[in-house]
């Protein structure tokens, strides 16, 4: 049957050259899916903050799940019709592509999609293509002729249905939208139930342009594009390119693009489009629809399990994956990469109808992925580039409706090609009968992940509360008296003390208790009785907003406020602290946080406080070498490349941080009261950091010097990297992996594994790695070029103070991390010690040397 | 200190060696072909290693008989030549044609302009001594161009030198701190070098002396490798948020974005151009010193002669090719193959290996075995890198930058063009010498 399938495409018109026509590389992707229709306006502000990540020649959305009466159709058309979306950018081809309909398909509606009247009034340079959506079925005759001219009797009517909807399309784009020569019209997308729009610019402008602001659906997802070629003037190159009831968006780049296409072309499937992307979603479709793979057995297709990770596989599932493998690897996608497709699933593939987000990332994890869950009332899940788009979007609903809050419950990254989760997460939201969906969250294997019951969120409600009445105690004091006595009742309780320490009064000690009281709330894990963590969080970060907004009202000889647009002051005292207003900032160039920063430190600003942050990068970059003394604290979703390069300076984040912080971080103090992302303290020359979470992929690659850094959770793959920190106990580098994290009642468990990856100290040559490991559950397989070393004395009074110091910040103690399974533990018991393998004999140059 | 005493016979020997390596500068080129020392191969043959010599020496090119301008590989610039104008519509030789380069061609940031459109390419404290790179930075300062760190960090001694040398950034961050991204007038992203693309650097374990180490921060005599690609760069918006981050460093540097020639190497360009690159520099396979793996040197890379051609070409198309300079390097051996790159497309060249030449350089290709070059070039001995003194060093330099620019100059004059612009692109004063039609 499948061969049949494949034959019958095999009288298709075959394009000339599979060379990519633009080279691509980078760009900014965010999805949703939610249980409840979500309007498109909630992800501008996502897309308006990573606009950085594209260049504004392309940009796309796709909308599952959608709502029939924007359409003006029943439920029942919406749910069993094609919606065949067609752009139009030769306006006069319309009769003739209608013509090409007509002939196959019973046309039940058409429908005008919306759009501004001028284009140039967003700033798009280019007119947007005019966009016709017709819900249509396949005629009767058309059905069983396709039949009988490709023996096909004994096929689904609907999967043949599909097929004739795939090749239509296919001739259609070949007809009116040749890669190399006219472009008039093509097909944004034709499968049921859902849409794409695209064009050249970026993605929020197609929500501005195509007026979806109020338009609703299930799933989102959004991109921008970052071609490299520069002069792009039609939208057929932007995401999100479709299968037949999936819409793929992709962030990276195949090294194999041509072997693809050769794999596809002996199943005759030919792109036309000439991206990455469009055979990326011909490859799902192909495992998917024609051979009718599971959505596990897809992903692993598309990114393999390898190494050691394979060998921890049960064994049934070995030898499927190994089967898959064999066959499918020359159509797997080699090179960085990330997708998030968003799929409407049809009730013969899968028990019910549905619609679903799949994030999936490449192997070796090289492009960066978040995937966040929310639990309220109705429950959202999301994945994206950037934390801060996810923050984005929470904010907008919450903005809108109580039943969101601007934080999720969980934030977490997949691990490529692993056994654990398999490198895929997959948001499905099921319709119920009565009108209510429900959303459940599964990695690649069909796990149900963040299963836990959760507390009750906080409703906002418009109830106005008075403020309680604070006991005058100095700050260390008022917060443990906070932490003891707010949190064990209602949301009412915490709103009540938030508000009187919102309203502290302008005098500095009150503002800087208030401060501190704050931040520590914020920092710390602690038990809050039956209230739900992340509703809490927000509220503490919501409140922290407004004390710090208050200085804008009243300066004071400790603090001073700026926000974006104004003038960088001078200090009144070396004391003060300059507070700055993060929203608003662009991420980087001129006028940037980062080099508002840099302006204050320069007219002698020596304490910062950067709150409400959107994603800017940079913070703490430029300040220049030997800056003692100097501190930031940062709120809110900071950015990538935080405090790379500080020499001196300390920097405190309150809360998770994003990719690359600390790259090649010389001296000072980075603390982080969360997880964060790639790449951390690459090329490091020293300094210290401490991680309350865990780092994704890559931390620590390339260090030299004396680097010394705490991460209390654990790394997803490739820790340590060509490590070249020299001999720990002779002043050199070390990292300590604690392997623990907080539980939904505040109390420090351990994690499944201290170190889930392959590879611990790949091609390392200098400093080690203390990993708290009392299982022994490290084994000698994960060590690429490491050994275990005896924990000597010496080594635990080189690593004591750290561990103290961590236990300072994030009340993560020494005598818990010495404790397992109910036992108290010598050191040696509990921390096992990395060091390179291969000792360099001493050469004959050194003796030498030292000869001299 | 007297005879005897350790350091004195030390300073003897090397006193010795420093006068016969010099000494013999002056007279090999004059020895009768046959006996000569140098090594070479047919792209750098002896002649045009004993040429760089005469050239370094005399500050002319040389009017003894030997072949000056091209090699004999059989291919690419050797297989290229001028088709210059009958004598009488030549330039007067009284004519000084302008060689002058704008390294920034956008409208906005700081206008840096060179005096003669090449410069010298990164080579790091590890691949080379302390005493080449300051002979290479105190002659680009004599110069008012430019010289490049490589990725082995910046010695202090060049910091006096700090307005001409260029910091590199390459992919194992050996060396980059804030004060050196914010030293440099112009800061280079090596994404990959053209004898080893798809590679990081290496420097082997017998260079990795105690100072190396120190400067890289990391232990001695231990190989270094850097990663082949940046790790926090696996795209192109990476790449400009790599940018991005400099200028928050340093916001007045100019962007040289270094790359080998892939096939797509066009594409490449555009790319960096759309992130803000002032300069793209096309690294081809032809250069690098003997610690580039040979089987990487020859058979990675599209040779540059091509490569060069398909950049401008593009750049052209998406009319961005004047906002953007591409410098080409990797095996740029004399005036006549720069005027042939410029030829191509190209708005200058890096040179390396010639540089290495002029100072004593005989092509032998022990870079990275034992104590290093035998010569004090490309080595760490504390000993071995005495034998290039750099007062001498710079000015041997100079004097090869005296000989390139008065050939550039009359390449020009015999094209009838008045200016090294003139010549950007200009295919069609080049002609191609089919194989056994020479």
């Amino acid at each position: 049957m499948i061969q049949q399938w494949i034959n019958s495409r095999s009288k298709q018109q075959v394009p000339l050259s599979y060379r990519k026509g633009e080279g691509e590389g980078g760009c900014g992707v965010i999805g949703l899916a939610c249980e409840q229709r979500v309007a498109g306006k909630h992800l501008l502000t996502a897309l308006t903050d990573m606009c950085n990540r594209g260049n504004g020649k392309g940009g796309g959305i796709a909308a599952v799940g959608l709502d029939p009466q924007i359409f003006g159709v029943d439920q029942s058309i919406l749910n069993h019709d094609y919606l065949f979306t067609v752009a139009y950018l030769d306006h006069s081809c319309q009769a003739e592509v209608e013509k090409f309909i007509h002939a196959l398909f019973e046309v039940d509606h058409v429908y005008k999609q919306h759009h501004l009247k001028s284009y140039e009034s967003i700033g798009l340079e280019i007119e947007p293509p005019r966009v016709i959506c017709y819900f249509l079925r396949v005629k009767k005759e058309i059905r069983e002729d396709f039949i009988e001219k490709n023996s096909l009797q004994n096929a689904h009517a609907e999967a043949v249905d599909d097929e004739i909807i795939y090749q239509n399309s296919y001739r259609l784009n070949q007809t009116f939208y040749s890669s190399t020569g006219e472009k008039r019209a093509f097909v944004l997308s034709h499968g049921k139930n859902m849409i794409v729009l695209k064009m050249v610019g970026y993605g929020d402008q197609v929500i501005r342009y195509y007026k979806l602001e109020d338009f609703t659906a299930h799933v989102w997802i959004g991109h921008h594009r970052y071609p490299t070629k520069g002069k792009v003037w039609h939208p057929g190159g932007a995401h999100p390119f479709v299968g037949l009831n999936e819409a793929l968006v992709h962030n990276g780049d195949f090294a194999n693009y041509y072997s693809i296409c050769e794999y596809l072309a002996q199943r005759h499937i030919h792109p036309l489009f000439l991206t990455d992307t469009e055979v990326a979603v011909l490859l799902f479709d192909l495992l998917y629809r024609t051979y009718g793979y599971p959505l596990e057995y897809v992903i692993e297709a598309l990114a393999p399990t390898t190494e050691r990770d394979f060998t921890l596989l049960p064994e049934h599932k070995q030898k499927i994956y190994q089967l898959l493998q064999k066959t499918h690897m020359h159509g797997s996608p080699d090179g960085p990469w990330f997708f998030i497709v968003a799929q409407s699933m049809q009730a013969r593939h899968h028990k019910k109808a549905g619609y679903r987000l799949i994030g999936i990332t490449d192997t070796s994890m090289l492009r960066p992925q978040v995937f966040a869950l929310q639990k309220g009332a109705i429950a959202i899940g999301l994945a994206a580039s950037e934390k801060q788009a996810i923050d984005a979007t929470l904010k907008s609903l919450a903005d809108e409706n109580p039943q969101f809050w601007p934080q999720a419950d969980f934030y977490w990254n997949a691990r490529g090609g692993s056994y654990t989760d398999g490198g895929a997460f997959i948001f499905t939201v099921h319709p119920g009968m009565d009108g209510k969906a429900s959303l459940e969250c599964t990695d690649k294997f069909g796990n149900h992940v963040h299963t836990n019951l959760l507390k009750p969120p906080y409703v906002y409600t418009k109830k106005s509360v008075l403020a309680g009445q604070l006991p005058d105690l100095p700050a260390g004091e008022l917060f443990e008296w906070m932490k003891s006595h707010i949190f064990h009742g209602e949301y009412e309780d915490v709103i009540k003390f938030m508000a009187a320490l919102v309203h502290t009064g302008h005098k500095d000690e009150d503002r800087s208790r208030a401060f501190n009281v704050l931040t520590g709330l914020i920092d710390y894990r602690y038990p809050v009785g039956k209230l739900r963590w992340s509703s809490v969080l927000s509220l503490l970060n919501q409140s922290f907003n407004a004390l710090a907004l208050s200085i804008h009202r009243k300066s004071s000889q400790l603090y001073q406020y700026v926000a974006c647009g104004d003038q960088i002051p001078d200090p009144q005292t070396n004391q003060q602290t300059l507070v700055i207003h993060a929203r608003g900032f662009p991420a980087q160039g001129e006028g940037s946080l980062a080099l508002a920063i840099v302006n204050g430190y320069r007219r002698g600003f020596k304490n910062f406080l950067i709150f409400d942050c959107t994603g800017q990068r940079f913070i703490g970059n430029g300040l220049g070498p030997n800056t003692d003394g100097v501190r930031i604290d940062v709120y809110g979703s900071s950015g990538d490349y935080l405090a790379s390069g500080i020499d001196g300076a300390e920097i405190y984040v309150h809360g998770t941080a994003q990719d690359q912080l600390a790259q090649i971080m010389k001296e000072g103090k980075l603390v982080v009261y969360g997880d964060l992302g790639q790449t951390f303290l690459y090329g490091a020359k020293g300094g210290v950091a401490f991680v309350r979470g865990s780092a994704a992929g890559r931390p620590l690659i390339n260090a030299v010097g004396q680097p010394r850094v705490v991460i209390n959770g654990t790394c997803l793959d490739y820790l340590a990297e060509s490590f070249m920190a020299g001999v720990p106990l002779k002043g050199g580098g070390f990292a300590i992996m604690n392997g623990v994290t907080f539980d939904e009642a505040a109390r420090i468990v351990e994690l499944e594994s201290p170190y889930p990856g392959n590879n611990l100290f790949s091609l390392a040559s200098g400093g080690a790695i203390y990993i708290r490991d009392p299982a022994q559950k490290i084994v000698k397989d994960q060590l690429n070029s490491g050994e275990f070393s005896e924990m000597t004395e010496a080594d635990w009074e080189l690593v004591l103070p750290y561990l103290e110091e961590n236990a300072r910040l994030f009340g993560i103690s020494i005598e818990r991390l010495l404790h397992y399974e109910g036992v108290s533990l010598k050191p040696a018991q509990v921390y096992r010690k990395v060091i390179p393998s291969k000792v360099q004999v001493l050469q004959e140059e050194e003796a030498w040397v030292k000869g001299k | 200190m007297k005879k005897g005493d350790k350091s004195f016979d030390e300073q003897l020997i090397t006193h010795k060696h420093t006068e016969r390596l010099r000494h013999g500068f002056q007279i090999w080129p004059t020895l009768e072909f046959g006996k000569m020392p140098a090594l070479g191969d047919e792209r750098w043959t002896p002649d045009l290693i004993f040429s760089i010599w005469e050239q370094a020496q005399s500050g002319r090119p040389p009017d003894n008989g030997l072949e000056y301008r091209i090699g004999n590989s059989g291919g690419g610039f050797d297989r290229l030549d001028f088709k210059f104008l009958p004598k009488a519509e030549q330039l007067p030789s009284e004519f000084l044609p302008n060689l002058s380069l704008l390294l920034n061609k956008r409208p906005t940031g700081v206008k840096i302009q060179i005096p003669v459109p090449f410069y010298g390419a990164g080579m790091s404290y590890g691949s080379i001594s302390e005493n080449i790179m300051l002979s290479r930075a105190r002659a680009a300062t004599m110069w008012n161009i430019f010289t490049c760190t490589g990725e082995g960090g910046y010695p202090d001694s060049l910091v006096p030198y700090k307005d001409h040398v260029i910091t590199q950034i390459a992919t194992g961050m050996f060396g980059v701190r804030e004060e050196t991204i914010q030293y440099a007038p112009i800061v280079e992203f090596k994404y990959a070098q053209g004898a080893k693309p798809g590679l990081g650097g290496h420097l082997l374990g017998n260079k990795t002396t105690v100072a190396v180490a120190k400067m890289r921060g990391s232990l001695p005599w231990i190989s270094l490798f850097s990663p082949f690609p940046f790790h926090s760069v696996y795209s192109v918006e990476d790449h400009k948020k790599h940018v991005d981050w400099v200028q928050t460093v340093n916001p007045k540097a100019l962007i040289s974005v270094k790359v080998s020639t892939p096939i797509d190497v066009d594409m490449v360009a555009v790319g960096s151009y759309f992130a803000n690159a002032n300069i793209i520099q096309i690294d081809g396979g032809y250069g690098g010193t003997g610690a580039a793996p040979e089987i990487a040197k020859k058979n990675i890379a599209m040779p540059l002669e091509l490569a060069i051609p398909k950049v401008h070409r593009l750049l052209l198309q998406e009319g961005i090719r004047n906002e953007i300079v591409i410098m080409a390097s990797g095996g740029i051996r004399s005036a006549y193959d720069m005027a042939k790159a410029i030829a191509l497309g190209a708005d200058g060249c890096v040179l390396g290996t010639m540089e290495l030449v002029a100072l004593g350089c005989t092509r032998c290709a022990n870079c990275e075995r034992g104590r290093g070059c035998p010569f004090g070039l490309t080595t760490t001995d504390p000993e071995l890198q005495e034998l290039v003194d750099p007062s001498w060093g710079s000015e041997r330099l100079s004097n090869l930058y005296t000989s390139l620019s008065w050939q550039l100059r009359d390449i020009l004059r015999k094209l009838g063009m008045k200016s090294i612009e003139e010549l950007r692109g200009r295919r069609d004063v080049l002609k191609y010498h089919h194989k056994g039609s020479k």
